[in-house]
């Protein structure tokens, strides 16, 4: 509910050819593979290796999601811990993480917590999250199974996709997903928020016992 | 061929219909565009629905529709009302089964309530055609004791009962149909209409005046004709003032040819008023004034200059100071001995006599020791000693204290998660006191001048602050939250520059000027026009500029005291003769260079090619950054595209922080290389593998990742340029001084509408607050508001830029003090209720769903009725606003005036009398069948009205 309506992307949807435009952030360890996810999803391609992210860098993909055009600007991070600082700044404004470790790496597995707490703290409570564990084409050196991945999913209570950004397995599906959350708790606040609510007109035993009313056209 | 003969049969259709001589008058056209509404809106069913549920002509959702028609040249408006919407008609047909037990329904009323006469009647007559013909929704409606005196609707439905109906009224106020000849022509053309299309909708007309209410009507359904009349007096004619003369009335009314025994039941009401609460004041103010108020500046258009009085210089410092601005902001070394002075007197000193300010001096130290409570001890001392701020509004700004006190009990526990989704500034922050004053100010003392007198004192302060280093009292020091409000962000953001500041003055030994200056401002600020402050403040920034733009002021300050510390190390300070041969392309730095900015050991690390620990060095931290900062950093940043030439240039432009890292860690550690720096820095781009040596001892053996050995990658090309510089050395990634004077710019420079505008988070949230501290705002309607208003706030303050007029504030300011007001109601209620519940078997929790049931429904019920509780309070606190009417003291001369006691009522008169009277009779003659009569009679001190449903049998006549 917070960015979509935002007056500044209103004006950039004037400008170009959208309907709403979503900031995603792409966060977790340093070499999970954030950049070349992005490279996947934006440009579908893949290198091996993609020079190590210094501060932040960002692409943008347009996609279509119930007849409307969404603008995706999808910002990644450095994931050095001496980046924190910079990088936790660009938290409040976004829309949704991807939140990824590898799953060959057992230490960014376990500072998935950490990063979940990052977010709790400096991003607005209707940020939509889903973690991701990629690399899942080096079954060879996996060190955190699936079901750990799920567990953990579970247990922070996000939604839970395994990827290669290598074999391209699921890239499309983190980011559709991610979008739909974010569509959904945006519908969502809407409808709880009537923005008619019922004036309780308070009942008063006054001299006239036949209250003037909205129905009443005399 | 094809097209010519589509083409004849379009003419042949326009000649048809331009002959039609059916509508040839205007009368006629008129009743034939009513029957063409009545099809429309497919009213020409008989509608046999489902019996009422109590309360439902209240409770249920009504729904109109309306449509303009024309009588020659005199528009109406014809409107249906209809409860539930006219969904209804779909199941109108087919289920029978109902039909017996409606009609069933019309016999048993007659044994409600009070009776009179007795004996038979023709309901079995009724019964019997009920079989055969359908009940009308009319009759079922009017006969129905479930809806009686229903609270909110439209007053047809008041008065009938029904759920259905059309009324007809002239468009125009002025268009009244004052004429009998007029009505009977509009009453003629319904009934043509109606019969034309047989449909069984009641139809009314509205005559005369539109206050009067006056309305007549017809429904015509299965051979019998109901008519709707009225009769509407000022007085109240002195025979009809009681039941009995109401029965007769009603019975001439019928005037039925039959020898009428039939039972008449009559629904009663009797409204009473209870308004002297005697033995309670309550004194309120009118709810949302502060609030209102305060909302209103944000739309002002005046400068600050034509508040106050012209400032000096202004316009032509206005320039000089951007032109300082930019000056600073450029890279090459600057000396500006003249920005201090410029600066200065841009923060417009107030050229203005004391007398003449709005806010009176006294006051406005008083407002001052408030807001900067730090600043009290200095001022008790000195001779301008004021009491603190008792003077000031106390209420209001004690209740906010309260409110940042309570803030750890259980109670409000709940609300600090609301209050985390607040965009605005903690409760107990300089941000949100400066709010709270301001809006007082606003209120009592003299409006935006006097808003912004106190805010220029403010911006004074601050500036005070900056030149004398002391820090600005309960700001979350360290680092900017962005999720606070703006404006709390660029005060966080000054006492960053303050505190940075503090620790470079520190570190050079210049005697902290803290203890002696401390606060002499806010005391001295009565001498505002006498220049005292001014020259002193200006020769200070002034002597303060020049030290500070020396060179050395431009490097970053850090603790050292590490380099020293760490001499505890496990080795020798001394680098060792190099006995490998160096990867020459990495280490730059000569190996015999001193180490400097060492913070601390990593780990048992060593260095690759010198036998020597790895250091972590002491680093710059980050420039902090304000929201407003940072979107503009990142509107930059997306600026450059999303090519690979783009990315690049980004990288290059984040790399300032990663030149400085390095060169710290050069410094820190002389030999190093960047294989070093990234086993530090980024530990995964440090590939290990086990190697056996020949001898088949395992070695470890690492190399940089794939990504860092890219040619020509950001990392490679700065860990080249950079030289072994320890931070302390190095130029500033955060310059205090250029961050502070763009603060105290950015506060200087806001019209007085911003300045209010980007004080309302910080408003909202403490009215909030003030709300939600009232245990009476846990009623379950005060909760449900609460949590709308809490969510619309959060919505409010979060938007990207506070926009007075798209933004929702003005209506969020409403919904607060209309939530103000229905607090105030509750809490007066039960106050009242309370002191007469002492002996009385009656829970708060009780009482609170009641007064709650009393704010939010249009019936409440009182469980048990007069002898519980509930009806026992209420009668006492008739009974005790009656003693005062007549004059009676509480106790005293109980016995003398024991007489004219026992004579008072404990109820005054009711100020409303409503009747409904209902019964089944015959007419008009003695063969016709029976049908049902309605008569509802509201009796009030000055409007007497009978609304009349006869109805007689149109085919048995």
């Amino acid at each position: 509910m917070a960015s979509a309506s935002d007056s500044k992307w209103q004006k950039d949807a004037a400008d170009q050819n959208f309907d709403y435009m979503f900031k995603l952030l792409i966060i977790g360890n340093s070499s999970v593979g954030k950049t070349s996810f992005l490279f996947r999803y934006a440009d579908d391609s893949f290198t091996s290796a993609f020079v190590s992210t210094v501060g932040i860098d960002f692409k943008v993909k347009t996609v279509f999601r119930q007849d409307k055009r969404v603008k995706l600007q999808i910002w990644d991070t450095a994931g050095q811990e001496r980046y924190r600082t910079i990088t936790t700044a660009y938290y409040r404004g976004a829309m949704g993480f991807i939140l990824m470790y590898d799953v060959t790496n057992e230490e960014s597995f376990n500072a998935v917590q950490d990063w979940c707490t990052q977010i709790k703290t400096y991003s607005w409570d209707n940020a939509q999250v889903v973690l991701v564990g990629n690399k899942c084409d080096l079954e060879d050196e996996r060190v955190v199974s699936t079901e750990r991945g799920k567990q953990l999913a579970d247990q922070l209570g996000l939604e839970f996709f395994e990827t290669s950004a290598k074999e391209n397995i699921n890239v499309k599906a983190v980011f559709e997903r991610l979008v739909d959350i974010i569509c959904d708790k945006m519908s969502e606040s809407l409808d709880s928020d009537p923005t008619i609510i019922n004036n309780p007109q308070t009942k008063r035993l006054t001299e006239n016992p036949n209250p003037q009313n909205a129905g009443c056209q005399c | 061929m094809v097209d010519f003969s589509t083409s004849r049969s379009w003419v042949e259709s326009d000649v048809f219909e331009i002959t039609d001589f059916t509508t040839a008058s205007e009368w006629e056209r008129f009743i034939a565009k009513l029957e063409e509404i009545i099809h429309e809106w497919k009213l020409t069913f008989s509608s046999k629905a489902r019996k009422l549920t109590k309360g439902e002509l209240t409770t249920g959702k009504w729904q109109e529709t309306v449509e303009s028609l024309q009588f020659a040249d005199f528009k109406f408006l014809v409107s249906r009302y209809c409860l539930n919407g006219p969904a209804d008609e779909v199941k109108a047909f087919g289920d029978q089964s109902l039909d017996s037990s409606t009609s069933r329904e019309i016999t048993i009323l007659s044994n409600n309530e009070e009776e009179q006469g007795s004996g038979e009647s023709g309901q079995s007559e009724v019964e019997e055609d009920g079989d055969k013909e359908v009940i009308p929704l009319v009759w079922q409606d009017m006969m129905s004791s479930e809806n009686d005196f229903p609270g909110r609707c439209h007053c047809l439905c008041r008065w009938y009962g029904l759920r259905d109906f059309v009324v007809l009224a002239p468009a125009n106020n002025m268009e009244d149909i004052l004429s009998e000849s007029r009505a009977n022509l509009l009453m003629s053309s319904v009934a043509i209409a109606l019969h034309n299309t047989s449909s069984q909708v009641p139809i009314f007309i509205q005559v005369h005046q539109r206050w009067r209410r006056l309305f007549l009507g017809q429904c015509i359904s299965g051979g019998f004709r109901t008519s709707f009349e009225m009769v509407h007096l000022k007085n109240i004619p002195h025979q009809h003032s009681h039941m009995a003369g109401l029965l007769d009335v009603f019975r001439a009314k019928i005037n039925s040819p039959v020898a009428d025994h039939s039972l008449v039941s009559v629904a009663v009401r009797f409204t009473y008023v209870l308004q002297d609460w005697i033995n309670y004041s309550w004194p309120q103010q009118p709810p949302g004034d502060y609030l209102q108020e305060f909302v209103l500046l944000c739309q002002r258009k005046e400068s600050t200059g034509q508040l106050l009085g012209r400032t000096i210089g202004e316009p032509v410092d206005d320039t000089d100071v951007s032109q300082a601005l930019s000056r600073l902001t450029e890279p090459v070394p600057y000396n500006l001995p003249s920005l201090g002075t410029v600066v200065t007197r841009a923060t417009s000193k107030l050229q203005m006599r004391p007398e003449e300010a709005p806010i009176p001096v006294t006051t406005l130290n008083e407002i001052l020791l408030f807001i900067f409570p730090d600043a009290k001890n200095e001022a008790k001392t000195s001779n301008n000693a004021v009491e603190t701020i008792t003077e000031l509004d106390r209420a209001s700004v004690s209740s906010q204290q309260s409110s940042a006190q309570s803030e750890g009990d259980g109670d409000s526990q709940k609300y600090t998660e609301i209050f985390k989704q607040f965009k605005s500034a903690p409760v107990d922050s300089l941000c949100y006191r400066l709010a709270v004053c301001m809006c007082i100010v606003n209120h009592s003392y003299g409006g935006l001048r006097a808003v912004i007198h106190l805010w220029q004192e403010f911006v004074l302060e601050m500036r005070y602050r900056w030149e004398n280093m002391i820090l600005i009292p309960d700001q979350q020091l360290g680092s900017i939250n962005m999720g606070f409000s703006l404006l709390h962000q660029k005060l966080q953001m000054l006492n960053c520059c303050i505190e940075r500041k503090q620790s470079r003055e520190a570190r050079h030994g210049k005697p902290s000027s803290n203890n002696k200056v401390k606060h002499r401002r806010i005391s001295a600020s009565s001498d505002v026009t006498e220049g005292g402050d001014d020259s002193e403040s200006q020769h200070k920034s002034q002597s303060k500029g020049d030290s500070s733009f020396s060179s050395e002021e431009e490097f970053y300050e850090c603790l050292e005291s590490a380099e020293e510390g760490t001499s505890a190390e496990p080795s020798e300070m001394v680098t060792s003769p190099e006995s490998d041969q160096p990867e020459s392309m990495e280490t730059d730095s000569g190996s015999t260079q001193k180490a400097e900015g060492r913070l601390k050991p990593c780990g048992d690390m060593k260095l690759i090619n010198v036998n020597e620990f790895l250091f972590i060095p002491v680093t710059q931290e980050p420039a902090p950054m304000t929201e407003d900062m940072l979107e503009e950093h990142a509107e930059v940043l997306a600026k450059l595209g999303t090519s690979a030439e783009g990315a690049n240039l980004r990288a290059r432009m984040q790399s300032a922080c990663l030149l400085s890292d390095m060169e710290s860690f050069k410094a820190a550690n002389p030999g190093c290389t960047l294989s070093d720096f990234v086993r530090w820095y980024s530990p995964r781009d440090w590939i290990k593998e086990d190697v056996v040596g020949e001898d088949g001892t395992v070695t470890v053996k690492g190399q940089l990742s794939q990504r860092m050995q890219i040619p020509g990658n950001v990392w490679t090309e700065v860990w080249q340029s950079a030289n072994p510089v320890p931070a302390h050395r190095q130029r500033r990634l955060f310059d205090d001084t250029k961050e502070a004077e763009k603060v105290l710019h950015w506060l200087s420079s806001m019209k007085p509408a911003d300045v209010a505008l980007h004080l309302m988070p910080m408003l909202i949230h403490a009215s909030v607050t003030k709300l939600l501290e009232q245990e009476e705002s846990q009623l379950p309607m005060l909760k449900k508001l609460m949590n709308h208003i809490s969510n619309k706030a959060t919505r409010a303050m979060r938007a990207p830029k506070l926009d007075i007029k798209r933004f929702e504030v003005p209506d969020l300011v409403r919904q607060i003090s209309r939530a103000e007001t229905v607090l105030t109601r509750a809490q007066s209620l039960l106050t009242k209720f309370s002191q007469e519940k002492q002996d009385l078997n009656l829970t708060i929790q009780e009482l609170q769903q009641f007064v709650s049931n009393l704010l939010e429904l249009p019936d409440v019920q009182i469980m048990g009725a007069a002898r519980g509780p509930l009806g026992t309070i209420i009668h006492r606190l008739f009974a005790a606003a009656q003693k005062n009417v007549y004059l009676l003291p509480e106790e005293d001369n109980a016995e003398e005036g024991d007489k004219t006691i026992k004579n008072i009522p404990d109820f005054p008169d009711p100020v409303g009398k409503e009747y409904i009277l209902r019964t089944m009779s015959q007419r008009p003659s003695p063969w016709s069948r029976s049908s049902p009569q309605r008569m509802y009679c509201v009796l009030m001190k000055d409007d007497f009205r009978l609304a009349a449903a006869i109805t007689s049998d149109t085919t048995f006549q």
